[in-house]
């Protein structure tokens, strides 16, 4: 018997390690996959598209992918584009920190409340991305 | 003028969101940058590193790099080779976490064991970070 | 020859442009003929983080020396911007309303803040600092405010 595989969502985090913001981006991406869309989405390691890993070459080059990247240098959009993954569409952390300009998030190792809220809604705008694409 | 520390230390960390040994990593090296040797480190972002950013990859070529990967694929310490040179130490979390009891943390937010593992890392990179300072110095 | 002098702390590269004149906060202003071209220095970019917004005095508002004209909000602060001379805002950089990370990245050339109709223009300039200053400075900073430049 034949089995087709689900087509999933891949939301790949920029994870940049010298800001909140990349801290924001990875934690608002494991809400997507691990709590929001749960069975619809995936992540991987940004450093497995670049170094040419083809198993995750072939994930992202299959299914179509969203970035989350914490800051304007979009370092996750820029590397998903060159390996040539299906890039659907992009966030930036910065954008939605725009969006709500209260939250000033300030700790990177373990994100502060601030950090947390604004991953949560992040994750929400994302999670509403993962359904308009699923459903083309 | 005033005199600036001349040798700094270069950790590059995986950051890899599809493991715990991941998270792991990006701990243990933040630990270091924070706590243990925030003086003598710098960290080298993963993804701007691999974008092309001029600062990570200047940097990485003119000074001494430690990589710490999550596990044997060993994206940052290949990545570093590629980009810039080969670095003076690298580290493999799974060669430090070969405890079945790692495993059931989730890498979004380690529990306490993978915490504390995450701090036994910084330890263990803490003192590569000493042993790359004298050999330097 | 570079237009900067530049150091590197940790892995940053900190750059002063020569031609400009510097307030201790790491505003700077720049003579053009009559008018002043407001900006914020590397080093103030670098320390205040991603910037998402930057707000300033509407056109034809009159400026104080050392009053505030506007404010940078970043991911982590926000950063009051106080004139380094006295004046009338002629022009907002309009651009940084849509891409406000134009202050980080390029915080001398695309990035400029406001420019300005200078009212005390030698007095004034009289309270700045040049390169060479501001930079011995920006290094005494370094190494005692902020020992490392990396969010904690």
């Amino acid at each position: 018997m034949k089995t087709t595989m689900q087509k999933k969502v891949i939301v790949i985090p920029c994870s940049g390690i010298g800001k909140a913001l990349g801290s924001v981006s990875r934690e608002a991406t494991y809400e997507v996959v691990e709590s929001l869309r749960k069975g619809v989405t995936e992540t991987t390691c940004l450093a497995l598209i670049t170094s040419g890993d083809e198993e995750t070459l072939q994930l992202v080059k299959t299914n179509k992918c969203i970035t989350v990247d914490g800051c304007p240098l979009q370092c996750a959009e820029k590397n998903v584009k060159l390996a040539g993954g299906e890039l659907a569409a992009s966030f930036r952390v910065v954008d939605t920190l725009k969006e709500n300009r209260k939250l000033k998030p300030k700790r990177v190792t373990f994100l502060d409340r601030d950090g947390q809220e604004l991953a949560s809604l992040l994750a929400k705008q994302v999670a509403e991305k993962v359904d308009e694409l699923l459903k083309e | 003028m005033v005199d600036l520390p001349e040798k700094k230390v270069g950790i590059i960390s995986c950051s890899g969101e599809a493991c715990v040994e991941g998270t792991i990593s990006r701990v243990a090296t933040r630990l270091v940058l924070e706590k243990l040797r925030p003086e003598e480190t710098v960290t080298i972002c993963l993804p701007l590193f691999l974008a092309g950013g001029k600062e990570e990859r200047a940097f990485a070529k003119c000074y001494p790099t430690i990589t710490v990967d999550g596990c044997e694929k060993q994206c940052a310490k290949i990545a570093t080779e590629r980009y810039s040179a080969k670095p003076a130490s690298s580290i493999v979390i799974t060669d430090l976490t070969r405890n079945p009891g790692c495993s059931r943390s989730g890498r979004r937010k380690l529990d306490s064991h993978a915490l504390a593992l995450a701090e036994k890392a910084a330890e263990r990179i803490a003192k590569e970070v000493d042993q790359v300072l004298d050999h330097w110095r | 020859m570079s237009e900067y002098l530049q150091t590197v702390f940790d892995k940053f590269e900190l750059r002063v442009h020569k031609e400009y004149h510097y307030a201790e906060d790491g505003l700077w202003a720049k003579i053009e003929a009559s008018k002043v071209r407001v900006g914020v220095s590397d080093y103030l970019q670098r320390t205040g983080g991603d910037v998402a917004f930057v707000e300033v005095a509407r056109q034809g508002s009159a400026v104080e020396r050392q009053a505030e004209f506007g404010t940078l909000e970043t991911a982590k602060t926000t950063v009051s911007l106080l004139s380094p001379m006295s004046g009338t805002i002629e022009q907002a950089n309009g651009i940084l309303s849509e891409k406000p990370e134009l202050v980080n990245a390029d915080p001398y050339g695309e990035g400029w803040l406001v420019i300005l109709a200078p009212r005390n223009l030698e007095d004034d300039l009289k309270m700045l600092m040049n390169a060479d200053q501001y930079f011995e400075l920006m290094l005494k900073k370094l190494e005692t405010e902020h020992k490392k430049l990396e969010v904690r």
